[in-house]
């Protein structure tokens, strides 16, 4: 029975004007943005792939080991035409260097920051929007209509289980959106297949079906609403009304209430202090620093050049000046190391300070289900606060790396090697016309990095669990509801 | 014969269950949005104050040596208004940081406490809670002004009398915007009476004035919902239809063409990134010495050292000169073609009424990215007027050789005057606000195009109302 009633349902649903008003929308809207969101991502990509082998091409010009710090660059997410989410907010790359930390600054590299003030635009947007108030308009007068109409007590006086009839419009209604929700993946799907330059990987299918299916449980469960509502009202007209208000609290109410109550809740320490503290941490470094290295240069004579990534070497010393430079480099770098270290703890601090805010948020926000799917969409396309802290903390490790070889190279930072290119012997020896040999970085570290797709499902899962016991609470609210329907 | 049909509906929507609903939500946002207001705008005035007075207190450091203030780095931070209580324009994501010395400015950089993280509209202002709840609940007392009362079957016994169908239309028009007024009303009521408690908001006379227009502003916006909504359920047989295609119209309007700006901005204009700018800086300046090195400043102006006889003061004073203002006209170049892409973006979303309702309200209030850009003439100017200041001073110095260039060597060559300067004498800067007329008149185009929405939906309401078939 409940499968007749469900295909009865179906098929007066798929025909109506409001379905096809939605469905056309959300593929015109589909066909319009994802194209343009491709094309943008595929600009960033060209982008990116320049500035890789601009570092490379850096890499093998450069003479002297302090000189070595290239860029690393984050690859920018395909998946972030889905939903955009941080991914044009942080810093996409990162300087690796021997005296500093790499630190991701929060919207310091988007080509305009002016456009901040545009809101975003996705594809979950339409989602967001368009198909939960498609899945409302399709459950509101689910009960409250058939009432209305008078079909209702028709049915029911069939040996018809009120459960069934319940059971029944669910699976109607869900196949019904399942067809909106699967046309718009398809054509997206389709579209981004249909550039050049984008390639998807297994992972990245993998995550496209997640994402299908979060947006399935996503539009059960607005239906599930509209139909809880429904079944509340005795005339559609108050249903609808009641509905619509609902949406706009989920919708635009409750992220931006959210927001607001978690920067209230917890206000951020402001940038001076932590500058305040990182000149002095600096300061406390240049007195280490001149206390370590050799007070007079004596009598040393030097001539430069210029070198990879914007730096310069000294070509020619006397020794004097190689004495001088080999103690003050070597205290430089080694101090530098543990410094850096020690400014990353303070920074981290701060960048944790506005992290834990954004969370905060984010868990004020989960009453909204439109929320829940945001932020679960965001964390499987890879473009939350998780994944850009990966993406940090590989930076990191990557730095560590850079430092340990460069250590290694230069015996603990004391050779020559590390500001000239010859040792003094060598120099006076050897004849050098034009330009000096690059290093020798066969064996330098490369830089990986690998989204991981079971980390983002991982952090995904709280947010799927709570809008599938949201689908779960709201038919049961329904079911309450309905069994003390008055029918006539 | 108007006034009883207006008198009917109001008092039918006054007891419905979405007037209610409404007034709700739109006070208890009001209200909301007054307490984060205040809190907010305390913090920001304290932030404020710190830092303009940190920045005076150096610039009063210097007026001891003439040389000193034109080195002095200065800070010039956007003053907080009160009207951004009305529409705030994003200013979170809109610098307010201008730095500057004599010679040379840096590119203007966000300095504050906020969080770029945390994304979102969350700024409540009056235009998001007009644009966003306002401009939903008008649509929702539209849609079914005329097919529910066709569905009602009222719709015929009305036009049975002698009543023509303008006078129904303009009446229903009339009922619905003062259903629409009393939550809007309210709404601003509380909302000012919270702010104005307050002791650090304080709103000036000329100030009431703008968000007087503001208001009215508001009052326009939330007409062209309602003449559109009265079209819709003109054109539909039920009400339902006309509800599903004022949703959808709603959705696109106030939501997907102001977000689709950004793309569209991204797509029509493209702005090189800040380390492209920087290497083009780089490379300017570069340019500049190799010239130096090629004898055009003139020979030995290369040439640094403490030693004056040695060099060409001159020559390297023009070189500093040039360069400084290679940079500042990059960094000028860069940042009016980031404003541009942004305007581009804006000019696009200017389709969805709601979008020019909110840029004519920034326009008045004078907030937003125009005033970002309003700022960044004024600091020009005032750098500019400063340099004279320090010319003029400097001249009058015997002992200098009026050599104004941005090194180390303007100090131990002694081109600068190490005389002191009055406080009072040193210009100091202020930022200049629009006046209302000023305002208004730059954002005629944006009223005017909302009249005209108001005037095509009446009329099409009207065409399209006086085929209507009320059986």
């Amino acid at each position: 029975m409940i499968w007749k009633i469900a295909k009865k349902e179906f098929l007066l649903s798929l025909m109506t004007f409001k379905f096809v008003i939605g469905a056309v929308v959300c593929i015109v809207l589909t066909g319009v943005f994802v194209p343009i969101l491709a094309r943008d991502y595929q600009q960033r990509l060209k982008t990116y792939h320049g500035n890789v082998a601009r570092e490379e091409s850096e890499l093998r010009k450069v003479k002297v080991y302090r000189n070595i710090m290239p860029t690393v660059f984050r690859p920018p997410c395909l998946l972030s035409v889905f939903s955009e989410g941080l991914e044009k907010r942080v810093d996409d790359s990162a300087k690796v260097e021997l005296e500093k930390v790499p630190v991701m600054r929060a919207a310091a590299a988007q080509r305009n920051p002016y456009q901040s003030i545009f809101p975003i635009f996705d594809a979950s947007l339409i989602f967001r929007i368009v198909i939960s108030i498609l899945a409302l308009l399709v459950a509101y007068d689910a009960i409250s209509g058939e009432r209305e109409r008078g079909t209702l007590k028709l049915t029911l006086s069939g040996t018809v289980g009120r459960h069934e009839i319940l059971l029944g419009k669910l699976l109607a209604g869900s196949m019904v959106l399942v067809v909106a929700v699967t046309l718009v993946f398809v054509i997206a799907s389709i579209l981004l297949l249909s550039f050049p330059m984008v390639s998807l990987t297994g992972s990245d299918w993998v995550r496209i079906g997640l994402m299908y299916l979060v947006s399935l449980v996503f539009t059960a469960a607005m239906y599930n609403t509209g139909l809880m509502l429904s079944c509340l009202a005795k005339r559609s007209a108050v249903s609808l009304v009641l509905g619509l208000f609902l949406w706009i609290l989920f919708v635009v109410v409750v992220p931006n209430g959210s927001v607001s109550i978690a920067s209230q809740m917890h206000p951020l320490r402001p940038q001076e202090e932590i500058d305040a503290q990182l000149t002095a941490l600096k300061q406390d470094f240049e007195r280490e620093f001149r206390a370590a290295r050799p007070s007079s240069m004596g009598n040393a004579s030097q001539s430069d050049a210029g070198d990879a990534f914007g730096r310069w070497y000294h070509r020619k010393l006397n020794k004097d000046a190689m004495d001088y430079y080999s103690q003050s480099y070597r205290a430089q770098a080694s101090l530098g190391v543990k410094y850096a270290d020690k400014s990353w703890e303070l920074e981290r601090a701060g960048l944790n300070d506005l992290a834990e805010q954004k969370r905060l948020a984010n868990v004020l926000s989960r009453v909204s289900p439109v929320c829940l799917y945001e932020s679960a969409m965001s964390r499987l396309a890879g473009t939350d606060i998780g994944s850009l802290e990966a993406f940090a903390g590989a930076v990191q490790e990557y730095r560590s790396r850079v430092v340990e070889y460069i250590r290694a190279k230069t015996n603990d930072f004391s050779a020559t090697s590390l500001f000239t290119p010859y040792t003094f012997e060598q120099m006076q020896t050897l004849q050098r016309e034009g330009e000096d040999p690059p290093l020798n970085l066969s064996d330098f570290p490369g830089f990986q990095y690998e989204a991981n797709v079971l980390q983002s499902l991982r952090r995904a899962i709280p947010d799927l669990g709570l809008l599938v016991f949201a689908n779960l609470l709201f038919f049961a609210l329904s079911f309450v509801a309905f069994m003390k329907y008055d029918v006539r | 014969m108007i006034r009883l049909i207006v008198r009917k509906e109001v008092l039918e929507n006054l007891l419905s269950l979405r007037f209610v609903l409404s007034l709700l939500l739109v006070v208890a946002t009001f209200a909301v949005g007054g307490f984060a207001f205040v809190s907010k705008y305390e913090q920001q005035m304290q932030d404020y104050s710190v830092d303009s007075n940190k920045s005076l207190t150096g610039l009063r450091n210097g007026t001891g040596q003439l040389i000193r203030l034109a080195f002095y780095t200065q800070e010039v931070y956007r003053a907080p208004t009160p009207l951004t209580l009305c529409v705030e324009g994003s200013e979170k994501s809109i610098p307010n940081h201008y730095e500057f010395n004599s010679f040379s400015r840096a590119c203007p950089a966000i300095k504050g406490r906020g969080n770029a993280l945390l994304f979102g509209l969350c700024d409540v202002d009056w235009v998001f809670i007009v644009s966003m709840f306002l401009s939903f609940a008008a649509l929702v007392f539209a849609h079914d002004s005329l097919s529910g009362e066709k569905e009602a079957g009222t719709l015929a016994l009305l036009l049975a009398g002698s009543v023509p169908r303008f006078r129904i239309l303009l009446a229903k028009y009339i009922a619905i915007m003062l259903t629409l007024g009393i939550p809007l009303l309210a709404g601003i009521l509380v909302n000012l009476l919270i702010v104005t408690r307050s002791s650090a908001v304080a709103i000036h006379a000329h100030e009431w004035l703008k968000i007087l227009t503001v208001v009215l502003m508001s009052f326009l916006c939330l007409s062209v919902f309602v003449v559109l909504g009265m079209f819709v359920s003109s054109r539909a047989k039920r009400s339902v239809i006309s509800m599903v295609i004022l949703l959808f119209v709603w959705v696109g309007v106030v939501i997907v063409i102001p977000s689709s700006g950004r793309t569209v901005a991204q797509t029509f204009r493209t702005v090189p990134t800040q380390s492209q700018l920087q290497r083009q800086i780089n490379d300017a300046k570069a340019r500049v010495w190799e010239d130096a090195g090629a004898g055009k400043y003139g020979e030995r102006a290369g040439v640094g050292s403490n030693d004056i006889t040695q060099c060409n003061p001159e020559g390297r004073a023009r070189i500093r000169n040039d360069t400084a203002e290679q940079q500042n006209r990059l960094i000028d170049e860069h940042v009016s073609r980031m404003i541009e892409q942004v305007a581009v973006g804006r000019q696009f979303t200017r389709i969805s009424p709601v979008e020019i309702y909110r840029q004519a309200c920034e326009t008045i209030a004078g907030t937003g990215i125009q005033r970002f850009s309003q700022l960044c003439h004024q600091t020009a100017r005032y750098q500019a007027d400063f340099m004279e200041f320090l010319r003029s001073r400097d001249s009058e110095d015997p002992e200098s050789l009026h050599l104004l260039f941005d090194e180390g060597y303007a100090y131990t060559w002694k081109t600068i005057s190490r005389k002191s300067v009055d406080w009072d004498a040193v210009p100091k800067f202020q930022e200049q606000n629009l006046t209302l007329g000023q305002s208004i008149r730059l954002a005629v185009w944006d009223i005017g195009l909302l009249i005209l929405f108001n005037l095509a939906f009446f009329a099409a309401a009207f065409v399209s109302f006086s085929h209507y078939d009320p059986r």
